[in-house]
């Protein structure tokens, strides 16, 4: 991205610092306050577990109380990418080291079916038939009806 | 039921010619932010003259929420609020974002849209969350230069909310009074006061929060925002999941002694209570800033 103002003093360039600090573990950029900051981040964090938590309701309810520290340890350092794909993300992360909640499965399974998601770029509907599993899970989707065949 | 206002030519501190507020009507008293969460309340509410939605929420095209459809079809002029156009931000505000608020203020037959003085991404990373310019001149610049290309693309008047934030920038130009008075001027814009956020930042700050309204031009006060928050480790978190304070509710009445703004809404977003406990807050903005229960 192209910015007028390159040298680090320049506001894209403290705003761009900030935003690192905020979202990927950077360092709190010179004279903020670092408390005050970390309760920021922090906050941030929750607001995003609970937007999650609302296009994601299997997966935040399958972890309970522990699902804002959960989603929170995993969000640090990955910026949003809006919260159906970061609830998606998370779950396939999961999925991969074996840790997603059985409960959790279905509702991963029958959007994989539903959806074609690479993992860059927004999700789109399927315009062919799929069958998918995830953590044991398997969903069948045929002309946007989605139908689960196995739970775990 | 706001007419459809004139339109007016953008220009350097040129005001549409019809005075501030939200639209034709002198005053539109007690509103809410309508979520879907909460639209079988909203609907229900028999006093109810004015509401903002979220304009990213919105579709531009296709059809509206059905309880959002109920309010216009009643008269209820419903104002698009938007989260994500980065005001504030170094870069342009991104065409497309402004092009679709556009198109969902003239669907809703907006009088007004509003925005914040804030920036939500940097350098193509997107924070999720408003965040605070530093009080400089060139953020100002970036702010008015912003205002003006949407007011380029957007037919009716803008307002502007000042954000509650946690920290602020080391080195500041301006205070904050100087800081968004001079954006106002500049632009053109009306102000959206957000009560509850003067409240956080001055406590949070250790300042007192009437001292800023000394300092805002209040007569510019499209409506104000009141919402609820809580306490963490000492800090004051503008929440929108809380009941509204006493302390906030007592700077309502502060507001009111010095400008009667021409209307005041509810913002509550999450940990959505019991209609009564709405009901409540909705009464009790009512009564500290002295217009008819809606409730």
């Amino acid at each position: 991205m192209t910015t007028p103002a390159s040298d680090s003093s320049g506001l894209a360039a403290r705003q761009a610092a900030l935003v690192e600090a905020l979202t990927a573990g950077r360092p709190v950029p010179e004279g903020i306050d670092g408390f005050r900051f970390e309760a920021a981040r922090l906050a941030l964090l929750r607001k995003r577990a609970g937007e999650v938590a609302r296009q994601w309701p299997m997966l935040a309810a399958a972890f309970g109380d522990r699902w804002k520290r959960e989603f929170s340890s995993w969000a640090a350092v990955r910026p949003t990418e809006g919260s159906l794909r970061d609830g998606w993300d998370l779950a396939r992360d999961l999925t991969r080291r074996g840790a997603l909640p059985p409960a959790a499965a279905a509702e991963l399974a029958q959007r994989e079916a539903a959806w074609h998601y690479d993992s860059t770029a927004a999700p789109r509907s399927r315009r062919g038939p799929a069958l998918r599993t995830a953590g044991g899970a398997t969903a069948l989707q045929v002309a946007g009806r989605v139908w689960l065949l196995r739970r775990p | 039921m706001a007419e459809q206002p004139p339109s007016y030519g953008v220009g350097i501190g040129r005001l549409p010619s019809y005075g501030v507020g939200i639209g034709s009507r002198p005053s539109y008293g007690v509103g809410i932010g309508w979520r879907p969460e909460i639209a079988g309340f909203v609907e229900g509410l028999p006093g109810l003259r004015f509401a903002e939605v979220v304009a990213e929420s919105v579709h531009a095209h296709g059809e509206l929420p059905t309880g959002l459809q109920v309010l216009l079809d009643r008269g209820v002029t419903i104002i698009p609020h938007g989260v994500r156009l980065s005001l504030g931000g170094a870069e342009p505000v991104d065409p497309a974002r402004v092009e679709h608020f556009a198109a969902v203020a003239e669907r809703l037959r907006a009088p007004l849209i509003s925005e914040h003085i804030a920036f939500v991404r940097a350098g193509g990373i997107e924070a999720g969350h408003l965040l605070p310019l530093p009080r400089s001149r060139e953020a100002v610049d970036a702010v008015v230069a912003n205002v003006r290309r949407v007011q380029a693309a957007v037919p009716v008047p803008i307002a502007l909310e000042p954000i509650a934030a946690l920290f602020d920038w080391p080195d500041d130009e301006l205070t904050e009074g100087q800081f968004l008075t001079e954006i106002l001027d500049r632009s053109g814009a009306q102000l959206l006061l957000d009560v509850a956020n003067v409240y956080a930042n001055a406590r949070n700050r250790g300042t007192d929060p009437a001292e800023l309204l000394d300092q805002l031009p209040l007569e510019r006060i499209a409506y104000v925002h009141v919402a609820g928050g809580a306490e963490h480790q000492g800090l004051y978190h503008d929440t929108h999941t809380d009941a509204v304070p006493q302390p906030v509710l007592d700077l309502v009445g502060a507001l009111c002694a010095r400008h009667v703004p021409p209307a005041l809404m509810l913002e509550r977003d999450g940990d959505y209570p019991p209609a009564a406990a709405l009901a409540a807050d909705l009464d009790a903005i009512a009564k500290a800033s002295g217009y008819p229960v809606i409730t």
